[in-house]
């Protein structure tokens, strides 16, 4: 691969008439338009990437967060969820349209640990920025943390727990503003975070990143045909611009099942905006997996 | 340690036996006639919502001033407007300014409070000034906490700070030689109006409470309403945004407030702004990825900060300059002192890292506010030592 600033018209060894290059160069941007394969299944050297030496402030945060999202949507586990320890090493390619693909390696914390020293988990990540699509591709594996077994039975708990609370729910407000969660409601909150993880994962850029302020309302819960079906309100926090975001989730969970969720979080009002000071709701986006 | 029941108050949960202690108010009720006071007595006296008189009613034509719990303000103004009484909303944020007249009480060689201004829905606004000269303009630090609302730990760690300065004086050889050279001054609340929103309305508000004409979006981000590149990178022109700067540097009457007394003061040496989180420690600038003229004394000073900081629990910080370490913000307070000749200029972002973000349990706040006055401890050595 070559580094930034170069031409990437540059002659390669085995220079060719500039015609051929040229076809050869649309052929492959019509392919890279026609796949929808995830980051991975292609080098970098093979398409206009070039190395982006001057990696920019926050990068590999930014990478590693959008990475642990999906994670731990992905393994749909409320009581597996990670948490970033630290950033170990990444490197990161750019393409004329400025978006960028990082590899990185990171480390996990439990999120739900109590220990003063927890155990560390190691993930390896190619996160892909892009321009137009909303969400950041992920490929990631990670180092097991908790026991295939355990994690199966910890999460079996929590959804009988669950399956036995009463609802309506009188508690609003998770955690209060005192930032105490009653430890009877705590597989609510895991459950909110990790249907809270799949926006979160959606909504990261190389610029903006979230975190899960307050489960502020619960709207709904069943538990039909088995599966925990959970209608509920988020706070999101983005940094950037210390927005504080609220997103109508509905999720629908199962232990050991893929996690659907549907979602729709509020925009940032403008001056003229009519509507009640904290929030009608503008545009709806609704994006889902169902 | 009184302090620790004073805590248990502040966060009403067990020791005190009542839930939010945040959030109660003193409602000034006009009595006009014999019936009304007789009203109020009976309301108070019933103990329905656990009233207290403030200042008793005597004759009609003088208000009474009555203490209610924060829980039960909502049906104490129904009863009020059912009966016809007319009230308004004194004070607030009792605890904290009570405990800065206690602490000012129990010390009045070493403390005093200054009402510096008030706020744009006209709460006071008072700095503590711990000071062992007498009337000169000694060299001083300004602690500025509160600024952004939802920020608790900062208030929080403001008022514990206050308590240790009094305390320790004469027994810590490190704060005693402070105060012996230069005064501190120190301002727990900067934000009073969004701090009573934050526990009456709405936990996450940030910014003032100031309305802007033309749109129905309040506040201003008092963060971005200083007098150094204002309006620059890092800030909005959306009055709906959280980071609005406001429609002119010092528009924000609390930001004007501090800029006065400092400007009138003329000798800080140090400008230190609590907020929360991220537990990060910055120096200048944040309108610009320039370097600051000392940037690399304040980094020393910083990592050495840090360093004691982290000695106490282990806990982490990140330490550089705002820009590039958190984000590019303009019209900043720390910006503000440095270019006026406050070289000592830092911002804590306190704890955590996002987990449980401005909700920081209240079991954290006392180790948060020990280690972090490690941390201050270690900058105000360093001014002590290096007066200009």
């Amino acid at each position: 691969m070559q580094p930034c600033g170069q031409s990437l018209f540059a002659p390669r060894p085995g220079n060719r008439p500039p015609a051929t290059r040229l076809l050869a160069l649309l052929l492959l941007l019509a392919l890279q338009g026609a796949a929808a394969a995830p980051a991975g299944s292609r080098t970098p050297e093979d398409s206009e990437w070039c190395q982006d030496a001057e990696l920019p402030q926050g990068l590999l945060l930014q990478a590693a967060r959008a990475a642990l999202h999906f994670f731990n949507f992905r393994a749909g586990s409320p009581s597996a969820l990670r948490v970033l320890a630290e950033v170990q090493e990444g490197s990161a390619w750019i393409n004329q349209r400025k978006e960028r693909k990082v590899d990185l390696v990171f480390t996990t914390e439990l999120y739900s640990t109590e220990e003063a020293k927890a155990r560390l988990g190691k993930c390896s990540a190619r996160v892909f920025f892009r321009n137009e699509k909303p969400r950041p591709a992920v490929n990631v594996t990670c180092t097991q943390l908790i026991e295939r077994q355990k994690r199966q039975e910890e999460d079996y708990q929590l959804y009988r727990h669950m399956k036995q609370l009463n609802t309506p729910l009188d508690v609003v407000s998770i955690p209060d503003s005192h930032g105490h969660i009653d430890p009877s409601l705590r597989p609510i909150w895991d459950l909110a975070f990790l249907g809270s993880s799949y926006v979160m994962w959606e909504k990261t850029t190389q610029f903006l990143h979230y975190y899960v302020s307050q489960l502020s309302s619960v709207k709904q819960w069943k538990t039909n045909d088995d599966a925990i079906d959970f209608d509920y309100t988020v706070l999101l926090h983005e940094f950037s611009t210390q927005e504080i975001i609220p997103c109508r989730i509905h999720l629908v969970w199962y232990p050991g099942k893929p996690l659907k969720v549907k979602y729709h979080c509020q925009e940032l009002q403008t001056p003229e905006a009519s509507g009640t000071e904290d929030g009608s709701a503008v545009a709806p986006i609704e994006l889902s997996n169902f | 340690m009184k302090w620790i029941l004073f805590f248990g108050v502040l966060i009403g949960s067990g020791i005190c036996g009542r839930e939010k202690f945040f959030g109660d108010q003193v409602f000034r009720i006009n009595l006009r006639n014999g019936d009304e006071i007789s009203k109020l007595n009976q309301l108070v006296n019933s103990d329905n919502f656990k009233l207290s008189f403030w200042k008793s009613p005597s004759t009609f034509g003088h208000p009474a001033d009555v203490l209610v719990p924060s829980v039960n303000l909502q049906p104490v103004k129904s009863f009020l407007k059912s009966q016809g009484l007319e009230y308004s909303v004194t004070i607030e944020d009792l605890q904290i300014y009570h405990e800065m007249d206690r602490i000012a009480g129990d010390f009045p060689n070493l403390a005093s409070t200054v009402k510096i201004g008030h706020s744009f829905e006209n709460r006071s606004m008072y700095v503590l000034k711990f000071s062992t000269g007498e009337g000169r303009r000694r060299p001083a630090i300004w602690l500025n906490a509160g600024i952004h609302s939802r920020e608790w730990i900062s208030q929080a760690t403001a008022i514990w700070t206050s308590r240790k300065i009094v305390s320790d004086y004469g027994k810590d050889p490190a704060i005693t030689s402070i105060l012996d050279k230069m005064d501190i001054f120190l301002l727990p609340v900067a934000n009073p109006d969004g701090y009573v929103y934050t526990q009456t309305q709405n936990r996450f508000w940030r910014k003032t409470r100031s309305l802007n004409p033309g749109t129905h979006c309040i506040g201003t981000d008092p963060n971005r309403n200083w007098n150094v590149s204002f309006a620059g990178e890092g800030a909005s022109n959306n009055p709906c945004s959280e980071v609005y700067h406001g429609a002119h540097a010092n528009s924000e009457v609390e930001v004007k407030s501090v800029v006065d007394f400092i400007r009138e003061h003329g000798n800080f040496k140090s400008f230190i702004d609590l907020h929360s989180y991220s537990q990060l420690l910055m120096y200048p600038y944040g309108y610009t990825v320039n370097k600051a003229p000392d940037a690399e004394e304040l980094d020393e000073v910083a990592r050495c900060a840090a360093k004691a900081l982290a000695s106490l629990s282990g806990t982490e910080y990140q330490v550089g300059p705002t820009c590039t370490t958190v984000y590019p913000a303009s019209g900043s307070s720390i910006d503000w002192a440095y270019n006026n000749g406050i070289k000592y200029a830092f911002t804590f972002e306190l704890r955590d890292t996002g987990h449980y973000g401005f909700l920081l349990p209240a079991n954290q706040i006392i180790p948060t506010a020990e280690e972090t006055w490690l941390g201050l401890k270690t900058i105000m050595e360093h001014v002590r030592d290096n007066l200009y």
